[in-house]
């Protein structure tokens, strides 16, 4: 039960807090004006970048030198060859890039190499909503959805694929066109996921569907789209707004989403360590969210669905809800091992 | 000591200057030597080392035991079966058509052997778009048109196919061979023909044993050079093969290096280090089969190479020229041309047309930036490999240093490891460099690793032309006092220069389309074309593209035709 005495002590300790929460945030804030000035100092940053040709990282680096006044350079290259430049350069001493912009499992594996430094206190660090959150060296920055694409000449609305397992009716025997499930990317993530979500029987079925399967991304949705084919998975979800006007549409399956998502960390040696924690501080700010989130890649800060633009807005807000799940990146050569079994 | 001896032996006959030529050659090999050796050596590191250089691991024999299996011997054959098969198909065509152009009285001749080459420069990412479009099985042009026409339910052609990765490779080599070949077939003495026809010879036999005979430091050169490059071609393969359940040796590499979730270095440098050794004893039995024969087409005698009277067969020549152009060049570069002013690749529909891709790339900065760092390498890496490769082409071939077989070995190996390694290797070595010079990083870095590249090219196609030069020309010269260096650049280069200028525009677009290098030793500031048009095409942008390839290929008529005029002006003087 409580006393007086306790209460008193309790408000005492209560207004105690008060007064200190204010000053720490005040020193806070004075560390991070700290950080501030010597990024500016340092005048520019190195982003090492995975999501290769992704427009969403130029309007962030827009967005955030118009703030600072700090030049951010996007140097691009397949994740494997990025993750060998670093390294390298860390070998050697050499060290060019600041922050690397990558998938989550590349950056794990970066992690466990020894490839980051601790990135220290963030403002925004608190921002990210579960599933992702922040750790002494990564930072959750987007993620990518996968779906199903159909071609709207070659399906009938009746007849489309509402979930990942109505792929395997027969009628579509022959006719799905994929992301090669058995290498890195898309087809992976849509492997690895799925086969935890629903078993590898999922994919033992879907095999005997035959599907196409290559590694040309990008030329895939023009052969949707030109009826050579009328499914195609996994589909990236945040490409629904490029192929406006063509005569396809995105389905999101009952069973959810999988997904990948991209992290940015900083590399050790960095030659500009405080321009690269301002930049990973800013990927979780509005600005840095909104930069991919009005490309309908999906933020993982909360609160910003009002202000996301057009298009986007829809589908983001119908992507949320839906996320399935991501790779695990013990599991993934495992996977993939699986995957060359199956699809033989 | 005779002018000859004096020109087989030139140390000798600059005795007072042996230290200063011995210096010289010594440089020339150590330059040579950093260039390929030191690159290939970290590889060679890598494939017996756990990790990559400058990681801790151990010695082992690891990636030469993976390499050894059943499975990728299967592959071996496979990727041997395909480039041999292309090669020879390739050969037979380019071989026709370079006697049509050069030794036929096939009409608009000229024309048609710019036209012919431009195939060459089309980045394959998109005609294998193109001929994804056309002979996909499900809804390709051709079939559909096929299947309109005959009723029959099965396709005519299937891209993704043995034959649609063969097909789509010779879109290269073909227009690649012909250009290595048909500067030799122009420079022929036809008085050799001719002895061989009034010695009773048929004009087969004479073809056959006499002209074909005496290009053959050309026709293996070439034939070496496009099976190699094929045994290493990757996009073909990967775009077209991968479907059909075709692997080759690059194809498993890939694999090895980008879609393993830890790239394995080890296993990947064994297997392009074990193609390597298997492609040199390739290069061995060109030795031998050269070896200790004379080649002299080019003599001091003045000549005018016989062209022959076809009558009415030269508008058959003529047809069989425009066909292959229409079939290779028009119907994938029309497709750019069309794509480029539609909104989606190869979707056409008038609400869909558009000018937004010249726009786009005419205000993307990067891409100036990028084309204005290609051409400067281009211009001075084409350069600096062909004047490299003329030197070590002229030890090679006019020289007894004792030392020049290993010259060659060194100059042919990049041209036998895969691009993919190679650049790798170019990473390690550069960015491990040790001392206080630092390559990795700069603009420098990419225009070594495009001369290490070029110069297997450059010395294959300067020791082709060098061969055919009879040595009374360069003995004319020496008689009356010019220099060695005089010699050799107004006798010997003057007489090359027809190869000169073919070897100069086939590294010059090398190194234009280059990226497996590139992708590992650009660095902000210094992107390169090829880089540039690999972001664009991941982003899904193929208009863009489609418009950078049409400005490359106006490059390719502008030099073609600077090169054409430069060679009649210096040829008639």
């Amino acid at each position: 039960m409580l006393t007086r005495r306790t209460l008193l002590r309790l408000a005492a300790g209560a207004s105690v807090a008060g007064t200190l929460r204010p000053a720490r945030s005040v020193a806070q804030d004075a560390a991070w004006s700290k950080v501030i000035e010597a990024a500016k100092k340092e005048g520019k940053v190195v982003v090492y970048n995975g999501a290769v040709g992704t427009p969403a990282l130029p309007k962030l680096a827009s967005a955030f030198e118009a703030k600072y006044g700090i030049r951010v350079e996007v140097l691009e290259a397949r994740a494997s060859e990025l993750r060998e430049r670093i390294r390298t350069e860390q070998a050697s001493g050499k060290v060019l890039g600041d922050v690397s912009h990558n998938g989550s499992t590349t950056t794990a594996l970066q992690l466990t190499d020894g490839t980051f430094q601790p990135h220290g206190s963030l403002p925004n660090a608190g921002r990210p909503v579960a599933p992702f959150a922040v750790d002494d060296h990564r930072v959750p920055i987007y993620v990518i959805p996968y779906g199903i694409l159909v071609n709207t000449d070659m399906v009938k609305p009746s007849e489309e694929p509402k979930s990942w397992k109505d792929l395997l009716d027969p009628r579509w025997k022959g006719k799905i066109l994929s992301d090669d499930v058995r290498a890195l990317g898309g087809g992976a993530v849509f492997f690895m996921v799925s086969t935890q979500k629903m078993g590898k029987e999922f994919h033992e079925k879907l095999a005997q569907q035959g599907l196409h399967m290559n590694r040309e991304l990008r030329g895939n949705y023009p052969r949707i789209a030109r009826g050579e084919y009328p499914v195609y998975v996994p589909f990236t979800l945040p490409d629904t707004l490029d192929l406006k006007g063509l005569p396809v549409k995105a389905i999101l399956p009952t069973e959810g989403l999988p997904y990948v998502r991209f992290d940015g960390a900083i590399f050790k040696g960095a030659p500009r360590p405080s321009a690269a924690r301002l930049l990973l501080d800013f990927f979780l700010s509005d600005e840095g969210q909104l930069a991919y989130a009005n490309l309908a890649f999906m933020p993982v800060v909360g609160g910003l669905e009002s202000k996301i633009a057009g298009d986007a807005r829809g589908l983001v807000s119908e992507m949320k809800p839906k996320l399935l799940g991501t790779t695990d990146p013990k599991l993934q050569d495992e996977m993939l091992k699986l995957a060359k079994s199956i699809y033989k | 000591m005779t002018t000859r001896e004096a020109v087989l032996h030139p140390v000798r006959l600059w005795s007072g200057r042996v230290w200063g030529r011995h210096a010289a050659l010594g440089l020339l090999l150590i330059v040579v030597a950093f260039l390929t050796a030191y690159p290939l050596a970290m590889l060679v590191y890598g494939s017996l080392h756990s990790t990559p250089p400058g990681a801790a691991g151990v010695f082992s024999l690891d990636g030469y035991r993976a390499m050894l299996t059943g499975a990728n011997g299967l592959v071996l054959v496979n990727t041997i079966g395909l480039s041999l098969v292309k090669t020879g198909l390739a050969m037979v065509l380019a071989l026709f058509l370079a006697w049509i152009v050069a030794r036929t009285d096939t009409p608009c001749r000229d024309g048609l052997e710019v036209m012919i080459t431009l195939p060459f420069y089309i980045p394959p990412i998109l005609t294998a778009m193109a001929w994804g479009m056309l002979a996909t099985p499900k809804g390709g042009l051709i079939n559909l048109a096929w299947t309109g026409l005959t009723g029959s339910r099965e396709p005519l052609v299937n891209i993704y196919s043995y034959g649609g990765v063969v097909w789509h490779m010779m879109q290269y080599s073909t227009p690649f061979l012909f250009l290595l070949m048909v500067g030799a077939f122009r420079s022929m003495d036809p008085s050799l023909e001719e002895s061989s026809r009034m010695s009773g010879a048929s004009p087969w036999t004479t073809f056959r044993r006499v002209t074909l005979g005496l290009m053959l430091p050309v026709t293996t050169s070439a034939f070496l050079l496009s099976f190699i490059r094929g045994v290493e071609s990757f996009e073909s393969a990967l775009i077209f093969g991968t479907p059909a359940g075709i692997e080759v040796i690059t194809t498993e590499i890939y694999q090895l290096i980008h879609h393993a979730s830890t790239p394995d270095y080890q296993q990947a440098t064994a297997l392009a280090l074990g193609i390597m050794v298997l492609m040199f004893l390739l290069v061995a039995w060109q030795w031998t089969l050269l070896g200790g024969r004379s080649f002299f087409t080019v003599t001091g005698k003045g000549y005018r190479p016989r062209v022959a009277r076809l009558g009415r067969w030269r508008w058959v020549t003529f047809g069989f020229c425009v066909l292959f152009f229409v079939v290779t060049v028009v119907l994938p570069v029309g497709q750019l041309v069309v794509s480029s002013f539609f909104k989606f690749f190869g979707f056409y529909r008038w609400n869909m047309v558009t000018t937004e891709h010249y726009a786009a790339v005419w205000n993307n900065r990067l891409v100036w930036r990028a084309l204005g760092n290609t051409l400067l390498l281009g211009l001075l890496g084409a350069t600096a490999t062909m004047f490299l490769g003329g030197l070590i082409a002229y030890v090679l071939v006019r020289t007894k240093w004792p030392v020049r077989r290993v010259l060659e070995v060194l100059a042919w190996l990049p041209w036998m490891m895969p691009g993919m390694v190679l650049g790798v290797g170019f990473l390690w070595a550069y960015a491990l460099m040790p001392g206080p010079i630092q390559l990795y990083g700069t603009l420098w870095a990419l225009l070594v690793a495009y001369v290490t590249l070029g110069t297997p090219l450059a010395v294959r196609t300067m020791a082709g032309a060098f061969a055919q030069l009879a040595h009374d020309l360069e003995e004319c010269s020496r008689v009356h006092g010019a220099t060695w260096s005089t010699t050799f650049r107004r006798i010997l280069l003057a007489l090359a220069w027809p190869s000169f200028a073919v070897g100069w525009i086939l590294i010059f677009f090398i190194i234009l389309r280059e990226l497996s290098a590139s992708i590992l030793l650009y660095s902000v500031g210094n992107e390169v074309l090829s880089v540039v048009v690999m972001r664009m095409w991941t982003e899904g942008k193929a208009g863009p593209v489609s418009v950078i390839a049409l400005v490359m290929l106006a490059l390719v008529f502008l030099f073609r035709f600077a090169e054409r005029r430069l060679v009649r002006t210096h040829l008639s003087a």
